[in-house]
């Protein structure tokens, strides 16, 4: 063997900063999907800011050209079935999601005790839900019997027992909550009552607070029940349904630019800037809330996933 | 004297089930007590509702109600598969599915190897924070989005950003939503921007866990990346892959409701009518067919059943937790 053999081979610029086209590849790749996913967002964020002049002109909306120009939104606040319909989703986001909380934490911990009789079977029960049900008319049925139709708590009740959160709790609750320290407190006579308050639900308070941001994202997003169980009720209509119909209905488009004409805006909004201011207004709350989701949901997707 | 020196009654025995089965409710009282919201909920709101099934079977009459409505045996069913606006949307929930299983799936199980591959520790978290946020975003919101970027000019505006690009290359512009060539790939390519990244985190989880020894030893053994990604990585997620993979073959014939419902219109509806904006369309989308809902829901639920219990089966071989 010649000692030429053992020295190292010569290393391009890019090797030495411990980089090469693999990696190079990979990081171009990433960026690109990561722009994909939130380029559209900023494209909106901005264009819905951009005064007519420079908007009707096009191009990539990389920052606002023009200064900020505030009129869409001015146009969006100043009627009235806006207002009312951010009310109603902020109203329904907060009592559905305490109430979807309190009602699927308390039963995933009773169910996450699985040698108690009956749980096993109840949760068997309450998964077999996620894939057989009654179906849109039989709901709509029960709750024309139960007058939930045509009523503000159409949206709030009937999904007060969210399966998907249910199952993720019953995980935590049985994986993560460490049972020694459960039966050392029973020990030294603690009741059922008090290991409930006083143990696990300090214990899986992250788990809860988590829990809940997700479920107050469903809520604010949901429009279903009221497209279905109320549906022409203007004045319970959420924010997500005003939306939808900004985005697809004429006639409530052109109310709202005839608004905004009256309320002294020169010419009439073009659509595109309206429907992106309104997407926008949709979009700030989950935008708030977002990094104390992602700090969580790393964790709250995997709980239930593997073994232990 | 006998008499009054009864046995004492010794816990659990000589007494009948029902008294026994009174004290271990009262020894566990308090988790029955914290159950029972929950489950009155599920009784009401789940369970309640399968009476209605019944209509699929019935001719309804909205005087009589369900229970009064005259009994047809399977002319529901009958009638359902002799309609081609059902076979056509139960075609194209089909399709899409495929779709989303051959170009979905693998994209995801690509982008999480691409980001776990990524070298830079402070880029990482970037990229991952930009390819989860869409997941939170309504597909109301996604629509619009998708709307504005795909907006055919008109007089009042100057169409989306596509087709700018497009006119700016010196093409004509395409208006993308009202295509029905077009639809279904729309549909398949915003579903993976929407969830593509949301979905990693299960793979990347798994992959987070590996031994970076394994790493090294490799190295010095003289592997390349490629051999230690097809060596190393891909055999640490094959079972997440594996179980992603029939749960998503599991739901073949459900369809995104959401999605669909805010993307199409009457222009695209031969090739993205699917399955459940049928039967809220014939129902209560303007239709009045209650039974013929109730029928297809069943049937699809039926099939849907049978799917997801077989594959429950496969994935509890695999050693990871079931869903039940």
């Amino acid at each position: 063997m010649s000692s030429n053999s053992i020295k190292p081979p010569r290393r391009t610029m890019l090797q030495r900063f411990g980089f090469n086209f693999y990696d190079v590849f990979v990081l171009l790749f990433c960026a690109s999907f990561a722009l994909l996913c939130v380029y559209p967002m900023w494209y909106v964020a901005v264009a819905s800011v951009t005064p007519y002049g420079e908007f009707i002109k096009g191009g990539l909306m990389l920052w606002p050209r023009g200064g900020v120009d505030l009129q869409y939104y001015q146009a969006i606040f100043g009627t009235k079935s806006f207002i009312n319909s951010m009310w109603i989703s902020v109203s329904k986001t907060v009592i559905a999601t305490v109430l979807s909380v309190i009602v699927t934490s308390t039963m995933a911990y009773g169910v996450s005790k699985s040698h108690i009789k009956g749980m096993k079977f109840i949760n068997a029960l309450v998964v077999f839900n996620l894939f057989f049900s009654g179906g849109l008319i039989p709901q709509y049925m029960l709750y024309k019997d139960l007058n939930l139709l045509r009523n503000y708590w159409v949206m709030v009740i009937p999904g007060a027992l969210n399966i998907t959160y249910f199952i993720i709790m019953r995980n935590y609750y049985s994986f993560s909550v460490p049972h020694a320290l459960e039966e050392a407190a029973q020990i030294d006579g603690c009741t059922e009552v008090g290991v409930f308050f006083r143990i696990v639900t300090p214990i899986s308070k992250s788990m809860l607070a988590a829990i809940s941001l997700f479920i107050a994202v469903i809520n604010w997003n949901d429009y279903y029940n009221y497209m279905m169980f109320i549906s022409n009720k203007t004045e319970l209509q959420p924010y997500a349904w005003v939306l939808h119909r900004m985005l697809t209905d004429q006639t409530m488009m052109n109310q709202v630019r005839n608004g905004a004409v009256s309320m002294g805006i020169a010419t009439p909004p073009p659509p595109m800037a309206l429907r992106m201011a309104c997407i926008i207004c949709a979009m700030l709350p989950i935008m708030c809330v977002y990094p104390f989701l992602q700090k969580h949901f790393t964790k709250g997707i995997t709980l239930g996933a593997v073994k232990e | 004297m006998e008499k009054t020196v009864a046995a004492p009654r010794l816990p659990g025995k000589n007494r009948s089930p029902v008294s026994r089965f009174l004290a271990y409710v009262k020894k566990y009282w308090f988790l029955y007590l914290l159950i029972l919201p929950g489950f009155a909920c599920m009784a009401v709101f789940n369970y309640a509702p399968m009476y209605g099934i019944q209509l699929a079977f019935k001719e309804y009459s909205p005087r009589a109600g369900i229970w009064g409505s005259e009994w047809i045996g399977l002319e529901n069913f009958y009638r359902m598969f002799r309609d081609p606006n059902f076979i056509r949307a139960f075609r194209n929930t089909i399709l899409i599915n495929l779709y989303s299983l051959a170009f979905g799936f693998t994209f995801n199980v690509f982008l999480a190897l691409m980001i776990n591959e990524l070298k830079l520790r402070k880029v990482k978290p970037i990229i991952q924070t930009c390819v989860y946020l869409p997941y939170f975003l309504s597909w109301v919101i996604f629509a619009g989005l998708v709307q504005v970027f795909l907006e055919y000019p008109s007089t009042a505006d100057v169409g989306g950003v596509v087709n700018q690009v497009i006119q700016g290359l010196g093409g004509a512009p395409i208006d993308f939503l009202k295509e029905p060539k077009l639809f279904r790939t729309i549909l398949v390519v915003t579903n993976i921007i929407k969830s593509a990244g949301y979905s990693t985190i299960v793979y990347l989880a798994s992959l987070s866990g590996i031994d970076p020894a394994l790493y090294e030893s490799a190295q010095i053994d003289g592997a390349n990346r490629g051999q230690m990604l097809w060596n190393i990585t891909i055999p640490r997620i094959l079972p997440s892959i594996m179980i992603t993979f029939i749960l998503q073959v599991a739901s073949l014939f459900s369809s995104n409701f959401d999605q669909v419902y805010n993307l199409y219109n009457n222009y695209v509806i031969s090739t993205g009518d699917v399955l459940s904006t049928y039967i809220y369309r014939i129902s209560l989308g303007g239709g009045t067919d209650f039974e013929l809902s109730t029928a297809m829901n069943l049937i699809l639920n039926v099939m849907g059943l049978v799917v997801v219990l077989v594959t429950n089966k496969y994935v509890e071989k695999l050693d990871v937790q079931g869903i039940f």
